[in-house]
């Protein structure tokens, strides 16, 4: 951790004690004291970095409580918390009106994310533009050396339809735009990274909290995809991580939300990468 | 096929020279995957491995769950050959018997073909089957019913049915007539020949069919990320809970590992289903050669 | 027969009708499920069009087509290789060395998919990528050739199977007459068991067809047609892996049983054939 992020979140940190005292009391594991019982998670997969920390803490804390924790994407956690499948469904976009109609959903933002454009590090194109990335993403720009790199043919890397992280980058950065039929396609933000590290010649997308050196974010239009630019919006592709429950959360699914949202939670979504909301 | 053999040395040293470097590049290939696993993984075989930060005995004896450790993957695997082979084998047994001993030829062709196909049926067909009769039993039975570690036996059960269907079948009808006929003769019913003569002499063979069985319930990952496997569960508390598997937990970890660290992880896992793979293999093939024989004599 | 024997005869025949009904449970649950495709009037849709969910189309014809493609590189890779092994095994045993080899390939069979397809991604693929200096490296080419090692020890066993058959009296004349082995191969063994070579390779393709993970892993799974074998491509049991976490009430899972009755039919094609040439064979001999 820099020290840049170190002072924000000890900023926040103090921030948090200062205003939300009566909640802290209930954002430590504490509040799992006696709980029993089973309590599944499902749906995007840039959210499982934080869910896995989280259950980690909560189940060595009390190990009467198991917590099962699958991906799948954004569209399969709403769809599953809808069905009642799971209890939390993940998301990174904002569930539809539809989808809220349909199944009553509840919505709870607990960090604030980026959708970055990522490059192998050893690509020498550093920045795109827009309309560039568009482009690119539908197959009119198909060779690195137009865009001031080696002679080398561009692979495309995008993510399967439940992704949300696809959602909003297909909205936000490809404004709608098609993607070629040619495109590898992964399924999940981890399975991105590992593909564009493996690959010198990709191009991809992934949530900003799973950046780190073994992939390049591209400078977009000038501003380079970090917490920081996310968060003071400069930097426009960015999004809400979410979980979503059927009706108002109840029982487990309830204190686990309101663990996420508590300083411990807040603490690991930092940690992670993303940015806190409280 | 015309062939000229305007040079019979020659072709012959072709024929034998091509024998020669098609197998060699079997073996070459086969050697080339492990050694690559091995030189990558073994330095990731340890405790640490299975348990992670987590004291060894308190996670055996449940005490601690255990995170980024392969031990509920494990338990998770070894739960589910448990359940599905006991689904399977009762239901294998029976049908074996009956096709050997009891069924008439016109309904065991169309029975042997049906079983034929099930065989051949892509695991994830069988996959996808599962999945969707979860899907269908939660909406119009009952809504606490989930992709689940029974579900994903359930699946597993009818993928290696046919293969312990086959066995035993052929184990039975393989059998030499004199141990046939010899208990009827001394005045044994059918029923008492089955259980007392034929399926003690075939056991070898029935056990060896099982054995390749499990085998396949350890390696198998489509059926399972289909119907019930996840990425974190810890150690599953009942039947209806989700699990975590060792095939899956490769698969998951081949395509989102964070690090290097978790990538060992994944070599690791990798070495530890091969060695029991291979294992489970080379028991029944010990199985079938040395205890069919000794069988035959405990009569 | 006393009542405890019927009792028990009843068991295996229930038992019997239950495992045999699964098989028709699981077509009959795929045509059922997929039913509203056709209905709906999108057969042609799946037919004819590429695969782009967002724009209403549902295609499977670049699937089906990657599928083909990499299921038959793969024998093509695996066939002359397999051949090759078979006569080591069956034909040249070199110092009883064939006994030796046979439980080489036997051991194979318990290597488990996923393995190849983790070896796949972290040691083939690279490789691919530097060699052709095209592409991701995850392609048609990767999957297959990792496919054609999976299928290869059905493909070797079952020809060693076949080569037993032919009776050891016509390899003697063979001998008598002074022909060397592949004499032997080419006007004894090959026109004997070209039945059973035929099985062979079925039942190999069906294994290559029916396999998820290599492809899955290691093909690139876009949707676009396949131009070259450095292409990416998709197959259908991947396509079921990938569009599982679909929303179960949207047209793309339901093209899923599409994928799934294809896969059936495919591979139950295969088995009637395996079936048909193998009872043709016993007639003969």
């Amino acid at each position: 951790m820099n020290i840049q992020k170190f002072k924000v979140s000890s900023l926040l940190l103090i921030l948090l004690i200062f205003f939300q005292a009566g909640v802290c009391m209930a954002g430590g594991v504490e509040v799992f004291k006696g709980e029993k019982g089973i309590l599944r998670i499902s749906g995007g997969t840039a959210h499982i970095p934080v869910m896995k920390e989280a259950a980690k803490k909560i189940m060595t804390f009390n190990p009467d409580i198991q917590i099962i924790i699958a991906g799948g994407g954004s569209g399969a956690g709403i769809k599953q918390v809808g069905e009642g499948l799971v209890d939390i469904g993940n998301s990174g976009r904002k569930a539809t009106k539809a989808e809220i109609d349909k199944y009553g959903l509840k919505m709870y933002k607990w960090a604030i994310d980026g959708v970055a454009t990522v490059v192998n590090p050893k690509n020498s194109v550093k920045s795109l533009l827009s309309q560039q990335l568009q482009d690119i993403f539908s197959g009119k720009i198909i060779n690195w050396k137009k865009l001031g790199g080696d002679d080398k043919p561009i692979n495309v890397y995008t993510r399967d339809a439940a992704s949300g992280t696809r959602a909003v980058f297909w909205k936000k950065a490809l404004k709608k735009g098609e993607t070629t039929r040619k495109a590898n396609v992964v399924v999940s933000n981890g399975a991105m990274k590992t593909a564009v590290n493996n690959d010198p010649y990709s191009i991809g997308y992934v949530s900003v909290g799973f950046i780190d050196k073994s992939v390049f974010a591209v400078t977009l239009d000038g501003i380079k995809p970090t917490l920081k630019s996310v968060q003071q919006g400069q930097y426009l592709i960015a999004r809400g991580l979410y979980s979503n429950t059927k009706g108002k959360a109840k029982g487990l699914a309830k204190k686990f939300i309101n663990y996420l949202l508590g300083p411990e939670g807040q603490k690991i979504v930092r940690e992670k990468g993303f940015i806190s909301v409280n | 096929m015309k062939t000229n053999f305007t040079d019979k040395d020659l072709t012959d040293k072709i024929f034998k020279s091509f024998s020669w470097v098609c197998s060699i590049i079997l073996v070459g290939a086969i050697l080339i995957i492990i050694g690559f696993l091995i030189i990558k993984g073994y330095r990731s075989l340890n405790l640490n491995l299975l348990f992670s930060d987590t004291n060894p005995l308190d996670a055996l004896l449940l005490k601690k769950p255990v995170f980024d450790g392969l031990f509920p993957a494990i338990i998770g695997t070894l739960l589910l050959i448990i359940l599905s082979i006991s689904f399977a084998v009762p239901l294998g047994l029976a049908t074996g018997i009956f096709l050997a001993e009891y069924c008439p030829p016109q309904i065991k062709w169309f029975f042997s073909l049906l079983f034929d196909i099930l065989a051949g049926t892509p695991s994830i067909v069988i996959g996808l089957f599962g999945f969707s009769l979860t899907i269908f039993l939660h909406h119009y039975f009952y809504s606490r019913i989930f992709p689940c570690l029974l579900i994903s036996a359930l699946s597993l059960a009818f993928l290696v049915l046919p293969y312990i269907i086959r066995t035993t079948q052929v184990a039975l009808e393989t059998l030499p007539l004199q141990t046939r006929l010899t208990a009827p003769g001394l005045g044994a019913t059918k029923l008492q020949n089955i259980f007392y003569v034929l399926l003690p002499s075939s056991m070898g063979s029935i056990l060896n069919g099982i054995i390749l069985a499990i085998g396949r319930c350890a390696e198998d990952t489509a059926v399972i990320m289909l119907t019930g496997a996840v990425a974190v569960a810890g150690i599953p508390k009942s039947v209806f809970s989700n699990f975590e598997a060792l095939p899956f937990y490769i698969y998951y970890i081949s395509s989102q590992y964070a690090d290097q660290a978790e990538l060992m992880k994944g070599y690791g896992a990798c070495l530890i289903l091969l060695f029991i793979c291979t294992n489970l293999f080379i028991i029944a093939h010990f199985i079938k050669n040395k205890l069919s024989k000794r069988m035959l004599y405990r009569l | 027969m006393d009542v405890k024997e019927k009792i028990l005869i009843i068991v295996f025949y229930g038992a019997s009708i239950l495992s045999a009904a699964i098989t028709l449970i699981i077509l009959g649950f795929m045509v059922v499920l997929s039913f509203p495709i056709f209905s709906e009037g999108l057969f042609f849709n799946i037919l004819t069009k590429p695969w782009s969910p967002d724009q209403g189309l549902f295609g499977l014809g670049p699937i089906i087509v990657g599928t083909l493609c990499i299921a038959l590189l793969a024998l093509i890779i695996s066939f002359p290789v397999s051949l090759g092994c078979s006569f080591f095994v069956g034909i040249l045993n070199p110092k009883g060395l064939g006994r030796h080899f046979k439980k080489f390939v036997e051991l194979m069979t318990a290597i488990p998919t996923v393995i190849y397809g983790f070896v796949g991604i972290f040691l083939l693929v690279p490789l691919v990528r530097e060699i052709f200096l095209k592409g991701s490296g995850l392609c048609i080419l990767s999957a297959s050739i990792m496919l054609a090692i999976l299928i290869s020890p059905t493909m070797i066993l079952f020809f060693v199977q076949s080569f037993k058959t032919v009776p050891q009296n016509y390899l003697n004349a063979v001998d008598a007459l002074g022909g060397n082995i592949a004499q032997k191969f080419f006007y004894v063994i090959l026109p004997n068991t070209r039945k059973g070579i035929m099985t062979g390779i079925i039942l190999s393709f069906g294994r290559a067809v029916g396999d998820t993970l290599i492809a899955l892993m290691i093909s690139g799974n876009s949707v676009a047609f396949p131009g070259s074998v450095l292409d990416s491509a998709r197959t259908l049991t991947a396509q079921i892996a990938l569009l599982i976490a679909a929303d179960f009430e949207s047209i793309e899972f339901k093209t899923l049983f599409v994928c799934g009755i294809c896969l059936y039919i495919i591979t139950s094609s295969g088995v009637l054939m395996a079936r048909y040439s193998t009872k043709k064979k016993r007639h003969h001999i």
